[in-house]
């Protein structure tokens, strides 16, 4: 199937077989591996990435799904050299270490500084609910996130 | 943070601290690798656990298109077996299956699907034999063999003193059994990796691993082919906490390369890594210990059964910890120690952070706590009173150094605001507790023989770089020794580079794990730098017209009594053009115990680590869910190199241990088939499931290690269990004595306490 999508601002016209999974279709078409398959149940959030600027597991949905749609994944975040803030406080924070969930984390939590510019602890706690992180036991995850928001809203509270 | 020179893919492999590469997702771990005309590997494995394989016919497989490769024992030209101490797992079963996804034949094909089509090619018909599912099963009258020598793998005995005669004397004597399952590490990225041959004819293995020279030497073993002919890169990758320490999938992809002369890519699916892959030892542990009126330890005995499945590979190591972890560091005259190592069809129990401890301090620090309610003395002083002092000899016939950190550790939860808690719900339902354990975990080997060599080398262009490997699997490593070679430098820290674990280009360091890369690795970096320095320091001084003992070396460069100055790297340029050298090694030899056990390969160690955990929980006496509110961690590991990696690490392990303690539960079926292999059935914590966590570093120096540090891995994991278990003992009046401690378990055991039948219940002597 011909597909149309845009990624990370670039467009792409693909053909694709209609049962290729979207991570796959990012993976493997387009060589963008920075969004990881830590399962292939959508119970680990690694291959989190923005559909329509919404926060997706991209191994639950066909590469045709996206059809006509923004796709941004972590390569896209960062504009050229400059890091995303939430790059930027993971880094400052020590919020990873193997790294392996990070993208995925990264995406979720700027789904949730989209919808919520200062998110409560709480908030967070929720709203990265649904990614798994085998290695830093969260909390330095809860404070990276925290960093970014309180970065962008010129303070830190 | 600047970011280094990228990690390109299968090329040599120079790459500095690495946050910027995983958070721009520029990394690339070895499931993201390929290469042109790559192969995909797939293992073909038992769909049952226990059964004589009466025929095996690939012939089919083979003969489809596009298959390049179908491999089975008759494939292998080496030693057909693998295991860290005890090589006895075959690499390909050849005529009987041990347990459910055991390898039985492996594939290369022209695409992943086709590899896994080609295993419904495979024919196989098996007999089958009764499992052996348990300890219990294992060791009951007529049992199944599991191997033909018996389902005792090891069975070791530790005396000292008269146990018997002062437990039958003591005036106060609790008995106990504590039973612990198994843990699956569940690291986020599969086991994993890419195999070419080169123009050399040397196997590259890209893969998942802890220890890259220890790989190489199973790999050549299998494959019947010189260890040169090898070469291990184990970075970067997705985690590990022990579950990449025994071979995975190494062998597997050395010999479809070797064999299909293609580059071959395997990744285990989460399915497969669940069910095949590796899981902490379940335990069973009966304890007896005997105290005095004053609280004074008096005796100890231990019997000490562990779950290691089908085959041993760590696991008489791991057993030796369990044994050595069952008396901690307290004086204990008397003690006897039975330990056995049990055979079962349970898969492959083996390395897993913590390494024995936690189930050896779940039973001794449940107990600990327990005795001192009976004594009604205060937990804390009950442990600081019979610990170990210095110089004092230990369980294991140690002679004790190190054990200030112990006593502070402990000291420093004196204060701790989660003590004396006095919440009390207002619900009826609802129970508040607080609990105490405390905790050792050993740095290095212990009694064997342990050299680490790394190098440095320094570069005219103002870099240094380091050669060591010690894998980084996500813990850091790569920048604790990046720290420590700038620290001895007195250089920036950016200008550090290093060659991350590759046995082409690194010394053997030996592997990350057993808490021993900072302290091995880093003291090898440190003589490797004082070599550097005296070597070059010879070069400046001869270009400051002058000598070595006139020169001194500040930030970076080597001063002349009259202020004169020569960089280290202008140093070492002149070096280059007189000829001379401007790599350097370092070889540290870890310091062993004067007097060993005979038989133990793991214990008793030289350098510890010690922590006290102070838990909180809210236990719900109607549905039996416990809520762990708050933790205090306070723990001794010398120098903290780097506090911001130490305390995610800290976190990390206390989270891992709070999964063990509460929910997290490999299971067997009655056929001993694997139940929950996958994140959906297999449940870790989620930023739901984490209290608020207070890490505390004790101020502390080991005299032996790098600039004072010990090392960080292992030590939080260790006391997580036996804390909440006090905390849930705390809050409702009974310990459950089992893992994990999950609302099932937790209601049982208040029906327990409610029907006295409990044999877990305080009720004082």
């Amino acid at each position: 199937m011909k597909i149309s999508v845009n990624v990370n601002g670039r467009n792409v016209d693909a053909d694709v077989e209609p049962r290729k999974l979207l991570v796959d279709f990012i993976r493997d078409d387009l060589h963008l591996t920075g969004t990881h398959v830590g399962c292939d149940t959508s119970s680990c959030g690694a291959c989190t990435v923005l559909l329509d600027g919404v926060a997706v597991k991209s191994c639950t949905m066909f590469a045709v799904q996206a059809n006509n749609r923004n796709i941004t994944t972590i390569e896209g975040l960062s504009k050229g050299d400059e890091l995303h803030r939430l790059q930027s406080a993971f880094i400052e924070e020590g919020g990873l270490q193997c790294g392996y969930c990070t993208p995925g984390m990264i995406m979720t939590s700027a789904w949730l500084l989209s919808n919520n510019a200062a998110p409560t602890e709480e908030e967070i706690r929720n709203g990265i609910s649904g990614n798994l992180c085998r290695c830093t036991g969260y909390d330095s995850i809860i404070r990276s996130i925290q960093k970014a928001s309180s970065d962008r809203r010129g303070g830190r509270k | 943070m600047a970011s280094g020179l990228q990690f390109s893919t299968l090329n040599t492999s120079v790459s500095r601290i690495d946050l910027n590469e995983k958070v721009t997702g520029s990394l690339r771990y070895f499931t993201d690798m390929r290469m042109d005309d790559m192969l995909y590997g797939a293992v073909f494995r038992s769909s049952v656990a226990h059964a004589v394989i009466e025929s095996l016919d690939v012939s089919s497989a083979r003969s489809l298109p596009g298959v390049r490769a179908v491999l089975t024992y008759r494939d292998i030209d080496g030693i057909n077996a693998y295991g860290g101490l005890v090589t006895e797992a075959p690499v390909l079963v050849q005529d009987r299956v041990k347990y459910f996804g055991e390898p039985i034949a492996l594939i290369a094909a022209d695409t992943e699907e086709l590899a896994n089509e080609a295993k419904g090619h495979i024919r196989i018909r098996y007999r089958a034999l009764p499992p052996v599912r348990s300890i219990d099963d294992a060791l009951s009258e007529g049992h199944q063999k599991v191997h033909d020598s018996g389902n005792v793998a090891r069975h070791l005995t530790v005396k000292r003193g008269d146990p018997m005669g002062a437990l039958s004397r003591a005036p106060f004597v609790l008995e106990r059994e504590y039973r612990t399952s198994m843990q699956k590490h569940m690291f986020l990225e599969t086991e994993a990796g890419m195999a070419y041959v080169d123009e050399k004819g040397i196997i590259n293995l890209f893969c998942s691993g802890q220890g890259a020279y220890w790989d190489r030497r199973q790999v050549a073993r299998t494959l019947g082919i010189s260890e040169k002919m090898v070469r291990v890169v184990n970075y970067p990758e997705g985690g590990a906490f022990g579950g990449k320490d025994e071979i995975t999938i190494q062998i597997y992809l050395a010999l479809l390369a070797f064999k299909s002369r293609k580059p071959v890519k395997l990744v285990l699916s989460r399915e497969e890594s669940g069910a095949a892959g590796y899981h902490r030892h379940a335990s069973r542990i009966s304890l007896r210990m005997g105290v005095d009126r004053e609280g004074r330890m008096l005796a100890s005995e231990a019997h000490i059964y562990l779950d290691t499945g089908a085959y041993q590979t760590y696991g008489p190591n791991i057993l030796d910890v369990t044994m050595e972890t069952i008396n901690g560091k307290y004086r204990i005259p008397n003690i006897s120690v039975d330990g056995y190592l049990i055979y079962t069809n349970n898969g492959m129990a083996s390395a897993f952070r913590g390494f024995g401890a936690p189930q050896g301090n779940f039973a001794l620090e449940s107990m600990v706590d327990e005795l001192a309610i009976a004594l009604d003395m205060d937990p804390i002083e009950f442990r600081l009173k019979n610990l170990l002092n210095d110089g004092e000899v230990g369980p294991l016939g140690a002679t004790e150094r190190g054990m200030k950190g112990a006593r502070l550790v402990l000291e420093m939860a004196r204060s701790s605001p989660l003590r004396g808690l006095e919440a009390r719900s207002p619900l009826p339902w609802i129970r508040n507790g607080v609990g105490l354990s405390f905790a050792v975990k050993g740095v290095g080997y212990g009694p064997v023989d342990d050299l680490s060599t790394a190098a440095i080398e320094v570069l005219p262009d103002g870099h240094v770089r380091i050669y060591f490997s010690n894998a980084d699997y996500g813990q850091g490593i790569n920048t604790g020794h990046a720290q420590i070679v700038a620290q001895k430098l007195e250089l920036p820290v950016e200008s550090i580079n290093v060659i991350h674990a590759d046995s082409e280009y690194d010394p053997d360091t030996g592997s990350s794990n057993a808490s021993r890369s900072t302290f091995t690795g880093g003291n090898a970096l440190l003589l490797a730098c004082d070599s550097a320095i005296s070597s070059l320091g010879a070069e400046a001084a001869e270009a400051l017209e002058t000598t070595y003992d006139r020169i001194g070396y500040h930030g970076g460069a080597f001063r002349s009594e009259d202020g004169r100055e020569i960089t280290i790297f202008e140093a070492a340029s002149r070096a280059i053009s007189n000829g001379h050298p401007t790599k350097f090694t370092g070889t540290f030899k870890m310091p062993r115990v004067e007097r060993p056990i005979e038989g133990m390969h793991e214990a008793p160690k030289v350098v510890n680590g010690y922590a006290a955990m102070l838990s909180t929980v809210e236990v719900n006496l109607l549905t039996g869910a416990v809520t762990v509110k708050g933790v205090d961690f306070y723990v001794d590991i010398g120098t903290v190199i780097n506090p911001l990696i130490a305390m995610t690490q800290c976190e990390g392990g206390i989270i891992q241990g709070l999964g063990y303690a509460l929910h997290e539960d490999y299971r067997y079926d009655d056929a001993a088939r694997p139940l929950n292999v996958n994140y959906t059935t297999y449940i870790v914590p989620t930023t739901q499931d984490v209290p608020p966590i207070g890490v505390h570093f004790a101020d502390t120096r080991e005299e032996l290690g790098p600039y004072g540090a010990k090392g960080v891995g292992e030590i939080p994991i260790v006391p997580v269990a036996s804390s909440v278990s006090n905390a849930i003992r705390n809050a409702v009046g009974v310990s459950c004595g089992e893992l994990p401690m999950d609302p099932t378990k937790v209601l049982q055991c208040l029906d327990r306490r409610s029907s006295g039948t409990s044999r877990h219940v305080y009720t004082g002597f």
